[in-house]
């Protein structure tokens, strides 16, 4: 072999300053890497018996870890074992605890620093390979560098940096130009979707690596302020949340990405799928229970200025009595303001069906007049809970129609509102009880 | 292939944006490697595609940040001659300070796609020259601190010194002491050249550190 790849790879580490690695070299002087692994390790012998300028190099350890069967084995409990050991039905069992042992010591393959090389290689069952990885003069403290020094080189040769790999696939065959037509269509339904995902998928592998670190020492010190920014995270990343969502999506997303590590790197669309769908089931139920503590909110402010009003509203209205506020059971028309008590009463005499003997708190649907901003009056007919019985004057007509916040405001001002509203009372009071629907109200003209 | 003048587009605002990241990250990275902060605040993060170490320290993090925002309308209109992130030792005395050299051509000639990647491809490769400078620098005696120093072209100083962009974060002219080092010697990185910036990155070290 040419000796002169031991002056190149001096040139690249002494003179460049450059982090050697195997895959690199193969790339650059192009050469298969099994070849370039023994440059590596041939030019680390050579200079380490000149005894010239340190170097430190890296090596790629594969093989099975001991350390894993081990902790195993002891959780099987002895007892168990010598119990079973007679009884026929359980040697099947037996023979599969066993089998799952030998998995269980687990394939791994590491990158180790040279000072650590022995004693990881002590620590496993089965050295599988062990080879040079990398050459450099600096001491690395993290092995970031050696990554982003295989990321140039990859990318510079994209279309052929499997052209000296020793890992081969006879069915991996570049594909012609129609089946990648082909393919593209195919693939570009679905392309939305997990693109979509891809937000989730990174923000879930993000949140969970700080919060599964281990807080210990100095990042301990860190924790109290890290966590609400961890929190923030999986906030901004996942889809807009109401304030109670996030508490429970934090450790939501730390189970779904514990649960299977792998799936972290490789990132299916299953898990972020099930994660998104449970987000926005969680976003629909916060939605729901908000809105409701927002309705009973805005029924209890209304309730009080309905009582304001009752003091007022029977003053320029002669013709009213006691203003009985129960209403019948209505949904969207709006009156202007003299008219409700009138309409109601009619209305109301007629269900009288839901009389309980005993004090209930029921549901009941009431008109509420108020002015607005603009100075419009406004009448909205909700529901609100009233207590009652059976011998009180006030009947209460109940119905399960949902609640009506009526939004709208009428623009005319309430002159010609007056006069449309005796007609409108009249048309009403003909219906009887049956259900005014908001079409009605336009064909009484 | 288009020429574009300083306004267009402004021009200055995007390569004071990427220059700034990218300082931010080499700041980051220069405290980790020359380990004048404990390695166990730093988190591995991934910016340009590689993994990059930044501190979590939130107070670390908030400096870093005001002084380069302090920076960015300097680099804008191309006032910034010299940024120098400097490391001294106890006595404050300079022992090591990592310079970079930018200059920004006058007269752009942009071609359209591939300018960033490329640029990226370039800062990429300063983050990984910084993370091996420890093979040709000699290590830093223990408890040291740095600033961050600027060196601008004619009188651009006086204008920071009227307006503080940031609020109590006011900028000082530097000491004579922490400007100049004893026995300097000079270490080469890095050099880049691109359309839109060329930057520069060697070191002075102190021959005697302890």
């Amino acid at each position: 072999m040419d000796e002169l790849y031991l002056d190149n790879i001096d040139e690249f580490v002494n003179d460049h300053d450059k982090i050697v690695t195997y895959k690199w070299l193969s790339l650059t002087l192009g050469v298969h890497v099994n070849t370039a692994k023994q440059m590596l390790y041939h030019y680390l012998d050579h200079k380490r018996k000149e005894s010239s300028a340190q170097l430190h190099a890296t090596y790629l350890v594969s093989g099975k870890f001991e350390d894993n069967g081990q902790t195993v084995r002891h959780t099987i409990n002895r007892q168990d074992v010598f119990r079973h050991m007679f009884d026929f039905r359980y040697f099947n069992f037996m023979l599969l605890m066993f089998l799952l042992l030998m998995l269980l010591q687990g394939h791994k393959v590491s990158v180790v620093k040279e000072d650590q090389l022995e004693d990881f290689k002590s620590k496993m069952s089965l050295v599988v390979s062990v080879h040079v990885y990398s050459v450099q003069k600096a001491l690395l403290k993290d092995s970031g560098p050696l990554y982003s020094v295989d990321y140039d080189a990859v990318k510079d040769n994209l279309k052929n940096c499997t052209k000296y790999s020793a890992i081969r696939c006879a069915g991996a065959v570049p594909m012609s130009s129609l089946e990648l037509q082909q393919a593209r269509q195919i693939h570009q339904v679905p392309a939305p979707e997990p693109e979509h995902k891809k937000p989730a998928m990174n923000g879930e592998a993000n949140a969970s690596k700080p919060s599964t670190k281990p807080q210990k020492g100095i990042m301990g010190m860190f924790a109290n302020k890290a966590a609400p920014k961890n929190q923030d995270n999986v906030k901004d990343i996942k889809t807009e949340q109401k304030a109670d969502a996030p508490v429970a999506e934090a450790p939501k997303s730390k189970p779904a990405a514990k649960a299977n590590p792998m799936m972290n790197f490789f990132g299916t669309q299953t898990a972020s799928e099930c994660c998104q769908q449970s987000e926005q089931s969680q976003y629909r139920r916060a939605c729901h229970k908000s809105k409701r503590v927002v309705d009973s909110d805005s029924e209890e402010e209304k309730m009080e200025k309905k009582k304001r009003r009752r003091i007022k509203k029977p003053e320029p209205d002669s013709s009213d009595e006691d203003v009985i506020p129960d209403s019948p059971q209505q949904m969207k028309t709006r009156e202007p303001s003299p008219s409700p008590e009138k309409e109601v009463e009619p209305v109301s005499h007629s269900p009288q069906g839901n009389s309980q003997k005993t004090r209930k708190r029921r549901r009941v649907l009431k008109a509420r007049t108020f002015v607005d901003d603009e100075g419009c009056i406004v009448t909205e007919k909700c529901y609100e809970s009233e207590s009652y019985s059976e011998t009180e004057d006030d009947v209460q007509a109940t119905k399960q129609a949902s609640k009506d916040p009526v939004p709208a405001k009428r623009p005319a001002s309430h002159k010609p509102d007056e006069k449309k509203s005796q007609k409108k009372t009249s048309a009403n009071a003909n219906k009887g009880s049956k259900q005014a629907s908001i079409m009605g109200f336009f064909q009484k003209k | 292939m288009t020429t574009l003048t300083r306004q267009d587009l402004n021009f200055g605002q995007v390569v004071a944006d990427i220059l700034c990241e990218f300082l931010e990250v080499a700041i980051h990275l220069i405290l980790y490697v020359r380990e004048v902060y404990p390695s166990g605040i730093f988190q591995k993060r991934k910016k340009y595609s590689v993994p990059v170490q930044m501190s979590c320290h939130p107070e670390l993090n908030q400096y870093i940040q005001d002084t380069l925002h302090c920076v960015k309308p300097l680099i804008e209109k191309n006032d910034a001659e010299k940024v120098v992130v400097v490391i001294m030792d106890k006595e404050h005395h300079p022992v090591e300070r990592f310079v970079f050299e930018i200059s920004q051509p006058t007269l752009l000639s942009i071609s359209s796609d591939t300018l960033l990647s490329h640029v990226e491809q370039l800062l990429r490769a300063f983050i990984l020259k910084i993370s091996v400078c420890d093979a040709v620098l000699n290590s830093n005696p223990p408890g040291c601190s740095f600033t961050v120093l600027v060196h601008t072209r004619d009188a651009a100083t006086r204008n920071m010194e009227k307006v503080q962009v940031i609020k109590d974060f006011p900028w000082i002219v530097a000491d004579e002491q922490e400007v100049h080092m004893q026995e300097p010697r000079l270490i080469p990185l890095k050099t880049m050249t691109s359309d839109i910036v060329k930057m520069q990155l060697y070191v002075e070290e102190r021959a005697h550190k302890t």
